[in-house]
């Protein structure tokens, strides 16, 4: 299975370590809502299609990407950093043939 | 020259001679001959033993198909089973050994399974060996009984004992165009993908580039068709864009469109260059892949159809015009389609004598007649063979007439003498790879035969892959394949001239000949036609079980010879068309794959290690090494004479009484830097890091999300938004990818930046009554005494003229000093710190007299801190901070986590005076007989010095209430009860005087 | 000044080696700069970073995932978002970078010690590296100067294109002497010379 890093490109999934389901939200860190705290830490989503996952590319930049993959077929649609937009258009990768 | 060697012809070097053994008997064959090609021109036809009856085999194929001539290659004191002797070079040396058989191939005692073939049909094992014990010859225990006699029985080749000391390695590659096989079709995309700039790699499983133009004797537009296919290899040679690999067998193809491959590197030289490796696994990412696998000829199933002497039609083509190897004196043909008639025609011209053609049709073409008329062959239409005749040897076959809508023979069985029988029946695409990709094939009513599917992949086929069998369609279809797969745009070429005129190659739907015998369909798992008409009628309804219960289509088959036939009758059973049977999805790998060259450099010398700065000194003193993880340790330091024992008791005492120094640059350390650093360690950890003053250092505990702890360490201030952070070796990438995790997805805002430093710092810990004395004598820059160096205090100076960082805290419980300084210095430090030691009887200590240091102290490490125990098992409640929220506190104090009766640390000491052992159980009543009521467990133990006993540290039901009660220790597997008593873990001195000093 | 001592240093064994016989596929070096220094930069705080590395070093960083630039004793490249390794072959980097990057802007991390710098050079050196990387080292999609990062096993790996054959490869200094004899094993085929 490949995975494309924003930054990096295409990579082998053994490149990549996995950090769970992606739809998980964190409560605000003095909650005390013990459901909405077991939701989060326990609570994951199983999807027959696509699914929102949380990938880190820990064997190489180490940054972490947002992907929706099909557990299906294995088909990414999309891979995005999980860091906001002007991280990402500052890092964009360069078009093949540009100038250095 | 041999007997059924020709004087010319074929892509073999006659002037050079190879010679080589067969269970031990010489032969000689020629450069460009496969050990079956050479055994085949020296007149050997019985070349192995079947599965499980034992039967005599020969040569059914000439390539990666083969399912019967099966041998075992010796290399030095390796043994390679279960090659086809149709994919094996020749080199002078080889020595070859024939499999499953005893004493000999040609009188093998386990034949005397044919007698017993009605009880030892599909299913028997399961029948007999699985299940309850209903009987004396039944059920699981007697199959223990029986396995080691049928393991030797039955099966295949017997893999070696000894390491093989072969090289293997892996490479990675990517290209545009990947294209798979070289036929004409194969030839043509690499040219034209080529052509048009494309990176493109060309993998053949063969030796020799040209598939079938090597041996199909055609001309192509006037040239022969191997000259044609040396032409355009050639052309492809010495292009920088090109990579050409022959002896490589792409057997996977998996998603992102990466294939593995296998690359027989030099299994065909009788010895290897230095460096070179045997095999070599490619994995390759494809932009786009060109499937040009070709098809293969499927046998026919009929009684007796697996006597040597029995073989395809095209293998005896391809023995005929690539070998130069006639495959037999008066050779007979059987077939249900038009291309044996080819073959047929193309054996004539090479001299061969093709006496009969037997055919299953009543109704012959034109175009067959003239080929089987100019063969020089009697024609006999709708017959079929019913029985061949012989031993070991083919000397005959039965023919009778065919009926063919009812399938069924009726009239006089005609006797024909023959020694070769070629068999025709049909052809099928070699669809492995593209139903690997992921999509099912689609049968084909006119080939008889499944196709390729619509590409789930970035793939296209060409040539018999896509059941476009002649070769002038191949040559078309592979150049669009080709230009399509490098982004060209269609330029469709001419069809070129070809001779002789191909052949239609749809066959008739006949796929066995019912009659009484042995009819075989996989030959290589003895299944016969009667087997899956059993299965069917033991209620086995889907393709995927009945390949499990007959294991028709297993092993190196993989469905190659086997699945259609196969198909065909299962489907005949249920009543249905074949494509509502449908057919099993190809697994990889395609062919045999050297388990060595998936594992590759992963193993043995190569397996990547960490070391420490200072590991050469280690070793220089002798001591004992041992693997943590990946970083390798000083265990002890050992004398002359000395036990593991004496040794960190020695150590150990010696911290208490003088000085020791330990290495401890394989702690994580992760420097955690920027204007919001202060508050991601208050969110890390339980307890409060921003208040950490400059130049001091805090301990700190992380836990989980869940409220379980996490890991343990010191974090010292260096600067106002400057740590580093200390974490225990087993955790530090644990730790990192925490940290990471929490910094980008769940606090992006913080300003925070963490970096692996564990290697950048050489860190030794120096501790012991004399430890700040030793300090004083070689640190220059500064003081370290109480006033300048306090508890977790943090100064920097300089030892033997490096820059060094000290911190002052303690592991081992007594005055400590963590020194640490650059890595390319450590050991330069550390030899200086040895020297200013020697007039304090300071120590080097290594692992065990660390841990027994620690054990006295009731210190945790990763044996407490084992993912299940919370901060109060571990009595570190005291560190929960409630001023602020952090990482599991939301959750650490459920229910379940704070009942009484948890798991909780406690010591333990030895009341008999022996050794306890780690995993050891606590009970409260010893019962050896019949062990059990477990209250917990030993995490760690060790002989305490600074007791004098045996003591252990524990995680015990309710422990702190424990404290000062008799329980005993239960450990039925080595044998050790006994009683002890339930202690604090803090075993010595606890107020901690000792390291305040 | 008391000299660094190299985690290769046992196993550096200057000379020919393997097949070298019929040719010297590759050169392989350690090459022991003395600064080796990351530079991180807050989002959207990248270019001011690199205007920083520039006015320290001099080497221009061109924008862009993986971009990087080679001078002589320096080099510098991006191998994480808003991350850049900057190398050079004299002390003290670290200390200049640190005061031309406010805390506003990022943080300057000294690794000089915990990187060990191997080069490969010479007409085999990218067939030697596939044997560990899956990365595509073919020049078009991995320009000179450009930076990749990446593992072998556990061994992390920061590589540089220094030359048309030539790339450096940072890798932490603990695993350095086991790549060290990997990299050495894999060589064997085409012959090495160890400079």
């Amino acid at each position: 299975m490949l995975l494309t890093c924003p930054y990096c490109g295409p990579r082998d999934v053994s490149e990549f370590t996995y950090q769970g389901d992606g739809n998980r939200q964190r409560p605000a860190a003095n909650s005390q809502d013990l459901q909405a705290w077991n939701e989060y830490v326990y609570d994951r989503q199983n999807p027959a299609g696509d699914h929102n996952e949380i990938w880190q590319h820990s064997g190489g930049c180490r940054s972490h990407i947002r992907v929706v993959r099909n557990t299906l077929s294995h088909v990414v649609s999309s891979a995005i950093p999980v860091r906001g937009d002007t991280h990402r258009r500052a890092t964009e990768r360069r078009k093949p043939g540009a100038k250095a | 020259m041999s007997p059924r060697r020709n004087e010319t012809g074929g892509q073999i070097d006659r002037l050079k001679t190879v010679r080589f053994t067969f269970d031990g008997v010489p032969f000689t064959g020629h450069v460009g001959d496969t050990l079956a090609s050479a055994l085949l021109a020296s007149g050997i036809t019985l070349m192995g033993r079947s599965f499980k009856y034992h039967r005599p085999r020969g040569i059914l194929s000439a390539g990666m198909d083969e399912p019967n001539a099966l041998v075992t290659i010796l290399r030095g004191t390796a043994r390679e089973p279960n090659i086809p002797a149709t994919a094996i070079e020749i080199y002078d040396g080889l020595r070859a050994e024939s499999q499953n058989r005893f004493p000999s191939l040609n009188w093998d005692i386990g034949a005397i399974n044919q007698l017993a073939s009605k009880v030892i049909g599909a299913g028997f094992y399961y029948k007999t060996f699985m299940g309850p014990v209903v009987g004396p010859l039944k059920g699981t225990r007697f199959w223990m009984f029986c396995e080691h006699f049928i393991r030797r029985a039955a099966g295949l080749g017997r893999a070696g004992t000894v390491a093989d000391d072969s090289r293997y390695e892996r490479m990675n590659a990517f290209c545009d165009v990947l294209v798979v096989g070289s036929g004409p079709a194969g030839l043509m995309a690499a040219k034209a993908a080529a052509d048009s700039g494309a990176r493109v790699i060309l993998a053949e499983l063969d030796p020799r580039f040209g598939g079938s133009a090597n041996w199909s004797g055609e001309t192509i537009d006037g040239a022969r068709a191997a000259d044609w296919a040396s032409e355009i290899v050639n052309s492809l040679k010495g292009r920088n864009n090109v990579r050409l690999l022959p002896r490589t067998a792409v057997w996977g193809y998996y998603d992102g469109n990466t294939l593995a491959a296998l690359e027989r590197v030099s299994d065909h030289k009788e010895t290897t260059a230095r460096g070179e490796p045997r095999h070599r696994h490619w994995t390759i990412r494809a932009k786009s892949v060109v499937l040009a696998t070709g098809a293969l000829e499927r046998p026919l199933v009929f009684p007796g159809n697996d006597r040597p002497g029995v073989m395809l039609a095209s293998a005896a083509q391809r023995y005929t015009n690539q070998f130069g190897v006639l495959p037999g004196e008066k050779i007979t043909l059987f077939t249900n389609n038009d291309t044996a008639y080819q073959a047929a025609a193309s054996l004539k011209k090479a001299g061969a004598n093709v006496a009969t053609i037997i055919d299953v049709r009543t109704d012959i073409s034109d175009q067959a007649r003239a080929l089987a008329a100019s063969a020089g062959a009697e024609l006999i239409a709708g017959h079929a063979v019913s029985a061949t005749d012989g031993g070991k040897t083919l000397n005959g076959i039965r023919v009778q007439r065919l009926d063919g809508a009812s399938g069924t023979l009726t009239g006089e069985q005609r006797s024909i003498q023959t020694d070769c029988l070629l068999v025709s029946g049909g052809w099928s695409p070699v669809l492995h790879l593209a139903s690997q990709a992921g999509a099912k094939p689609e049968w084909d009513e006119k080939l008889q035969a499944f196709l390729p599917p619509q590409p789930t992949q970035d793939w296209s086929g060409a040539g018999a892959f896509t059941g476009h069998l002649a070769t002038a369609d191949a040559i078309v279809e592979g150049h669009a394949a080709g230009l399509a797969a490098a982004g060209g745009r269609a330029r469709a070429i001419e069809h070129p001239a070809i001779e002789p005129a191909s052949i239609n190659a749809e066959p008739a739907p006949v796929f066995e000949i019912k009659a009484e015998g042995k009819s075989f369909v996989d030959f290589q798992h003895d299944v016969t036609a009667d087997d899956v008409r059993l299965a069917h009628r033991e209620g086995f309804i889907s393709v995927e079980h009945l390949k499990r219960y007959t294991t028709l289509g297993m092993a190196t088959d993989q469905g190659k010879s086997s699945n259609v036939p196969g198909l065909a009758i299962m489907a005949e059973a249920l009543g249905k068309p074949i494509p509502e049977v449908g057919t099993t999805r190809f697994r990889p790998p395609y062919t045999a794959v050297s388990i060595g060259s998936l594992a590759a450099e992963r193993y043995g010398d190569l397996k990547p290690e960490r070391l420490t700065p200072m590991h050469d000194w280690h070793l220089a003193q002798d001591a004992t090494m041992y693997s943590a993880g990946l970083w390798f340790r000083p265990m002890i330091y050992g004398h002359a004479g000395e036990t593991v024992e004496q040794a960190y008791v020695r150590e150990a005492r010696a911290v208490r009484e003088t000085a020791g120094i330990v290495d401890v640059s394989t702690l994580g350390k992760i420097a955690v830097q920027g204007p919001d650093a202060a508050e991601l360690l208050d969110r890390v950890y339980t307890n409060l890091f921003s208040t950490l003053p400059v130049g001091k250092a805090r301990y700190g505990l992380m836990l989980r999300e869940d409220g379980v702890a996490f890991d343990d360490g010191t974090t010292w201030r260096l600067g106002q938004d400057d740590f580093l952070m200390t974490t225990t070796t087993a955790n530090a990438g644990k730790v990192m990818q925490h940290l990471e995790y929490f910094l980008d997805v769940i606090w992006p805002e913080l300003k925070v930046t963490v970096t692996s430093v564990t290697d950048e710092w050489a860190g030794a810990a120096i501790g012991g009554p004399k430890a700040r004395e030793i300090l004083t004598a070689c640190v220059k820059g500064t003081a370290v005494d109480n006033a300048a160096l306090p508890f977790m205090g943090i100064v920097h100076g300089e030892i033997a003229g490096v820059p060094v960082m000290i911190c002052r805290l303690s592991f081992s419980g007594e005055m400590a000093f963590e020194v640490y300084c650059g890595a390319g210095y450590g050991t330069h430090v550390w030899e200086a710190l040895i020297e200013a030691g020697k007039p304090f009887d300071l120590v080097a200590y290594g692992l065990e007299a660390l841990g027994t240091l620690r054990i006295e102290k009731g210190h945790v490490t990763g044996a407490e801190i084992d993912g299940r125990t919370t901060a109060r098992d571990l009595h570190l409640d005291w560190m929960l901070s409630k001023k602020k929220p952090f990482i599991g506190s939301a959750m650490m104090d459920r229910e379940g986590l704070i009942a009484a009766d948890r798991l909780q640390l406690v010591g333990i000491v030895a009341l008999d005076n022996r050794p306890l052992n780690g995993g050891a159980h606590i009970v409260d009543e010893l019962d050896p007989e019949n062990p059990h009521g477990s209250i917990g467990h030993i995490t760690a133990c060790c002989y305490a010095p600074a007791l004098g006993k045996y003591i252990a540290l524990a995680l015990v039901q309710g422990g702190k209430g424990r404290h000062g009660t008799r329980a005993y220790v239960s450990d039925p597997l080595r044998k050790r009860f006994g009683p002890v008593e339930i202690v604090s873990n803090h075993f010595f001195d606890p107020e901690g005087s000792r390291m305040h000093g | 000044m008391v000299e660094r001592l190299s985690p290769l240093e046992p196993v550096y064994r200057p000379g020919s080696h393997g097949r070298f016989e019929d040719g010297v596929g590759v050169i392989l070096s350690e090459t022991r700069p003395d600064s080796i220094v990351q530079v991180a930069a807050w989002p959207g705080e990248e270019a001011r970073a690199i205007a920083a590395i520039r006015k320290v070093t001099g080497l221009a960083l061109p924008d862009g995932a993986g971009g990087g630039v080679v001078d002589g004793e320096k080099a510098a490249f991006g191998f994480a978002p808003g991350k850049f390794t900057v190398v050079d072959e004299a002390e003290g980097l670290a200390a200049a970078l640190a005061k031309a990057i406010a805390p506003a802007v990022g943080t300057v991390t000294e690794l000089s010690h915990g990187r060990t710098a191997i080069r490969i050079e010479g007409p085999e050196a990218e067939w030697v590296l596939a044997k560990f990387f899956a990365i595509d080292f073919a020049l078009p999609a991995f320009p000179l100067g450009a930076a990749r990062s990446t593992t072998h096993h556990d061994v992390f790996a920061q590589i540089q294109r220094t030359g048309g054959d030539r790339f450096d490869i940072y890798v932490f200094r603990s695993f350095a002497r086991s790549f060290w004899k990997a990299l050495g094993h894999a060589a064997e085929e085409v012959g090495y010379e160890v400079a």
